[in-house]
């Protein structure tokens, strides 16, 4: 004979039973907006149309730094990104290929990066072309294999420096999931030069004729040359496709059917707020950026390069970079009345700011950084867009690099310097945690949550297992059942738990299609936002609870900390 | 198909409706639409029995007229679709070609007609024309200009400049041109004159000349040039009186005569400013030699020496600069005679700031200026205290710092990395304020 407990236990299993069926039923067959559809969360972001009509463009310089520097164009802040899956994830895309945190990257990975091969072919290089844009010196070359390749250099007075800047650069926003160009260290001799027939060069007078050898003679004067009069150069290899011209971090490209979401409101470009800190990519404009037409099965799609990704660290094209740069906008009014009135005695960190000398690096440093005061050269629409979520995403990005990956990819440089290559790690490794010791704590850090057929829910806190942060006293954890074609919660009841795993505050649905949504907020934290819940909802599977939807900010929220 | 069209059609008017995430939006947002709110998570949990039958009342009044997409695939697929129907190369708006335009007048060096701004002669004001240049090599064109400026100064000038020879080392050209300063002021020589004591003076002048510059290393700058020369000097224009009825030959040597010169002139120096009309660190040490050799029977032949000084020291990672100039203009022969137009002179927008354009001549001038910079923009704008001190002298050997002329003064330049086209200066000394307004930099 069933005790009264059992028996009212029993009716309540009956009851939540019904209750999940009603609840399967009105997400089955309800016809409003659902807020989870069954392929939630998609891990591949769709690219339905045929964009072989798009037509390459060129985005003028000086009226992008304008607009970008004084028109801030782009909607409006404070919205959630809108390339986001629902479980707050980057779907991969043609902007964006999850690597690492997703899955493991090895060393050999990482150094790699984009890089498919060994670079230029020895023997004759012929000229096709000068370099138009940028304040690098280069030229593009065919290797003697037939192969494209555009040459850059370090400038007389920091040999090593440019060069190297840019291949660690593209190593680390390769495994951070960017397209990359495929880089490679390289040097030659000029004999090793000859000029293509079809090669032009447009002098001075703005008459193109026939390209000379003595026209790169001027190119090779800046560059650094090797005590064997060979010159050191960065190669980077012709990207597959039609090239198109650069893209803007803000809007669409009116011409490219699958670009629907604006480009402000990319999770992986916001994300470059960090990433950007983390590494001083200052140069951020449309002109260091490419779009290709690649074909693939028979469909043509764009593909997004973030392609130059050389003004980064303590290096500028032509030398350490400006002392404002990562500090400073270009423009400042604010700044500039200050320092007027005050003869310049309203000084800035980076007036302060302490830097090893090294001439292969730069001015690059991590102990003064500060990733909240990190700026661009010029406002990028993307960037001032990135929340805390944003940034808490990108944040676990770089916590994922370990030292030894971090120096891993730093020795790509092959700098000749040991302290050089140390250097430019250990500040990359201050700055790194640094990273994490900003964004990782300023929202509610957990994650890798899972709920197991037996209703024992766990999770991470990506702060606590960083070290960057104490673990809260306890967490609480509330349940609900979730009606998927309404939105409604029906509550089930809060549980304590000072563990990461904790068991359901009652049995849960068996239905195929049901879905609990858990809250979880810690207690008496180290950081009074973690008292915020992070909400995440589970669709029952045939074989147990899947992940369908993680919100760690509302859909509307205004940041924290504003970019100053 | 019609049930299709009509899917695409509902689908679209959500996606318009701000639904433009990869994620659903979230439940809020559909309670503020009429729909369900989320239950509350406190305690007081209804009745399971009543949730139930609420939970059942709303499903079973959704509307179920409404179609909508069945996977966010599709949601995203759908968009897509309507986006392919209205897609559209990309226009550049019109703000965007006014500043390519823009572009093409100020910062590339193109050949054709163009607009030409600058100074006919020092103090003559800011002077408008007309630019035409033509390429005949790679880097080499000629070009002819014409400018006018409201004081009626003119200039007409032909050159011809071939320039980046040897690995941009190598620079060289020719002039032929002629110019009208119709009032250009005369005080009397030496420092002790009296600003009541203006008298104008005009004076056209022809010139061809052939010129080269060489840099053996980049900071290694070798001047030369040999120049015809012919001045001819008339009755002043404007408010002073004209020159011949306040002075004579011995006030104002050379008066009346048109000298024609075959004037040389070298210099050499070391210069690792970042670029001559701007830079905030670096220096130019140079010293020129010039030789005027009068046609006419060698009277007003002469032979000056001028020596420049130039040093800017950045301070705290170029949040201040200080800047020096020394300058010295002397005469190299006592016996040589000097035309009055062509004495060393001192007083106009780059050297006595506050003092009327030549204020004072003689055979011999010296001036030092200091200026104490600050950057309220590093990319855009300096601010500047300065003092400027100097003399002019009828013997070398009162080249001292007895007597100075001085000024001080506030100014600010708007600059790019290598030029500035715009200073606004103001300046006070002992014969009060002037405003400079100057298209290039200080020193």
């Amino acid at each position: 004979m069933k005790s009264s407990r059992q028996a009212r236990s029993g009716g309540n299993q009956v009851m939540l039973t019904l209750l999940a069926l009603v609840l399967v039923s009105s997400g089955a067959f309800g016809t409003g907006e659902r807020k989870f559809f069954n392929d939630d969360p998609i891990a591949v972001e769709p690219e339905s149309q045929d964009a072989s009509r798009v037509n390459p463009w060129k985005i003028d310089l000086l009226y992008d730094l304008m607009r970008n520097q004084f028109a801030r164009p782009g909607e409006p802040a404070g919205g959630r990104a809108q390339n986001i899956n629902t479980i707050d994830e980057v779907p991969d895309s043609s902007w964006f290929t999850n690597r690492i945190l997703v899955r493991p990257v090895s060393l050999e990975e990482a150094a790699r990066g984009a890089a498919t091969g060994k670079g230029p072919a020895r023997g004759t290089w012929t000229v096709t072309q000068t370099k138009k844009e940028g304040d690098a010196p280069g030229f593009t070359v065919r290797d003697s294999a037939g192969e494209t390749w555009f040459l850059q250099f370090d400038p007389k007075s920091n040999p090593e420096g440019a060069t190297a800047a840019a291949v660690i650069a593209n190593r680390i926003f390769w495994t951070l999931g960017y397209f990359q160009a495929e880089y490679y260290l390289s040097e030659f001799r000029p004999e090793q030069l000859q000029i293509s027939p079809e090669a032009t060069f447009t002098p001075p007078s703005g008459r193109k004729r026939p390209l000379k050898l003595k026209d790169l003679q001027p190119v090779l004067n800046r560059a650094a040359r090797k005590q064997d009069g060979s010159y050191g150069t960065f190669a980077s290899r012709l990207l597959p496709g039609k090239i198109l011209g650069g893209f803007r971090f803000y809007g669409t490209r009116p011409d490219d059917p699958n670009d629907v979401v604006p480009h402000e409101h990319r999770r992986e470009l916001r994300a470059l707020e960090v990433f950007g800190a983390w590494t001083n990519l200052v140069d951020m404009k449309a002109l260091n950026t490419m779009d290709t037409l690649i074909t693939e099965n028979g469909r043509s799609r764009v593909r997004h390069y973030l392609l130059d990704v050389g003004s980064t660290f303590g290096m500028g094209a032509n030398g350490p970079r400006e002392w404002t740069e990562g500090y400073e906008y270009l423009f400042e009014g604010d700044k500039l009345l200050k320092r007027l009135v005050s003869f310049g005695t309203y000084l800035q960190p980076w007036q302060t700011v302490p830097y090893q000398k090294n001439k292969a690096v730069g001015r690059f440093e991590g102990d003064r950084f500060d990733p909240d005061a990190w700026k661009t050269r010029i406002p990028a629409s993307a960037v001032l867009r990135a929340r805390d979520d944003d940034n808490f995403w990108a944040a676990r990005r770089v916590m994922a690099f370990s030292d030894e990956l971090i120096r891993a990819v730093v020795k790509t440089s092959q700098f000749s310097d040991p302290a050089a290559e140390k250097l430019l790690a250990d500040a990359l490794i201050k700055r790194r945690d640094r990273i994490g010791e900003v964004y990782l704590t300023r929202i509610n850090p957990l994650v890798n949550f899972s709920l197991d057929p037996s209703g024992v829910f766990t999770f991470e806190n990506a702060a606590v297992k960083s070290g960057v942060a104490k673990a809260p006293a306890s967490y609480t954890v509330s349940w609900s059942l979730f009606d998927n074609g309404t939105g409604a919660m029906h509550p089930l009841g809060e549980t304590n738990s000072s563990a990461e795993s904790v068991p359901a505050v009652s049995a849960l649905p068996a239905t195929p299609g049901s879905f609990v949504t858990v809250e979880v907020r810690a207690v008496d934290p180290p950081h009074p936002s973690w008292t915020k819940p992070v909400r995440t909802t589970f669709r029952r599977m045939e074989n147990g609870w899947k992940l369908i939807g993680l919100e760690r900010m509302e859909e509307r929220e205004p940041q924290m900390v504003e970019k100053r | 198909m019609v049930f299709l069209i009509f899917l695409l059609v509902c689908s679209t008017q959500t996606f318009a409706q701000g639904a433009r995430g990869l994620a659903s939006s979230p439940p809020q947002q559909r309670g503020q639409a009429g729909q369900a709110k989320p239950a509350s998570h406190k305690s007081d949990k209804p009745d399971q029995t009543e949730q139930l039958a609420a939970l059942s009342t709303e499903a079973a009044s959704q509307d179920t007229s409404a179609p909508v997409q069945e996977s966010r695939a599709g949601q995203i697929e759908a968009r897509q679709a309507e986006k392919s129907k209205e897609s559209h190369p990309r226009q550049s708006n019109k703000a965007e070609k006014y500043i390519r335009q823009l572009e093409g007048v100020l910062l590339e060096d193109s050949a054709g007609l163009s607009p030409a701004v600058g100074s006919v002669y020092h103090g003559g004001g800011l002077a408008l024309g007309a630019n035409y240049r033509k390429y005949f090599g790679d880097n080499t064109f000629w070009n002819v200009k014409g400018l006018y400026s409201f004081k009626n100064y003119k200039l007409v000038e032909a050159k011809t400049e071939s320039r980046d020879h040897l690995g941009k080392r190598l620079s060289f050209g020719s002039r032929l041109g002629w110019r009208d300063a119709t009032q250009v002021g005369y005080y009397g020589l030496g420092t002790n004159t009296q600003q009541e004591a203006r008298a104008n003076f005009r004076f056209q002048e022809s010139y061809l000349d052939g010129h080269a510059i060489f840099k053996p290393v980049r900071w290694v700058p070798l001047k030369g040039s040999v120049a015809y020369e012919h001045f001819n000097t008339t009755q002043g224009q404007g408010l002073a009186p004209s020159i011949e009825t306040r002075y004579t030959s011995q006030s104002a040597p050379g008066l009346g005569a048109d000298p024609t010169y075959l004037h040389s002139q070298l210099s050499a120096g070391i210069d690792w400013r970042q670029a001559a009309d701007y830079t905030r660190k670096g220096g130019l040490y140079q010293a020129t030699f010039h030789d005027y050799r009068n046609n006419n029977g060698g009277v007003f032949s002469f032979q000056r020496l001028d020596g420049d000084l130039v040093q800017h020291l950045p301070l705290l990672r170029e949040t201040w600069v200080l800047s020096m100039r020394g300058r010295v203009q002397t005469t190299l022969n006592d016996n040589d005679l000097v035309p009055y137009f062509l004495l060393p002179a001192l007083g106009s927008g780059s050297t006595l700031r506050a003092f009327a354009t030549d204020r004072f001549r003689d055979r011999h001038s010296m001036l030092m200026s200091a200026e104490f910079r600050w950057i309220p923009n590093p990319f855009g704008l300096d601010m500047a205290l300065f003092y400027d001190a100097g003399k002019v002298t009828s013997r070398r050997r009162d080249l001292n710092f007895k007597g100075l002329k001085s000024d001080v003064g506030i100014g600010a330049r708007f600059h790019g990395p290598f030029s500035t086209p715009l200073r606004l200066e103001l300046a006070v000394g002992n014969e009060g304020w002037k405003v400079v307004v100057a298209a290039n930099a200080a020193f």
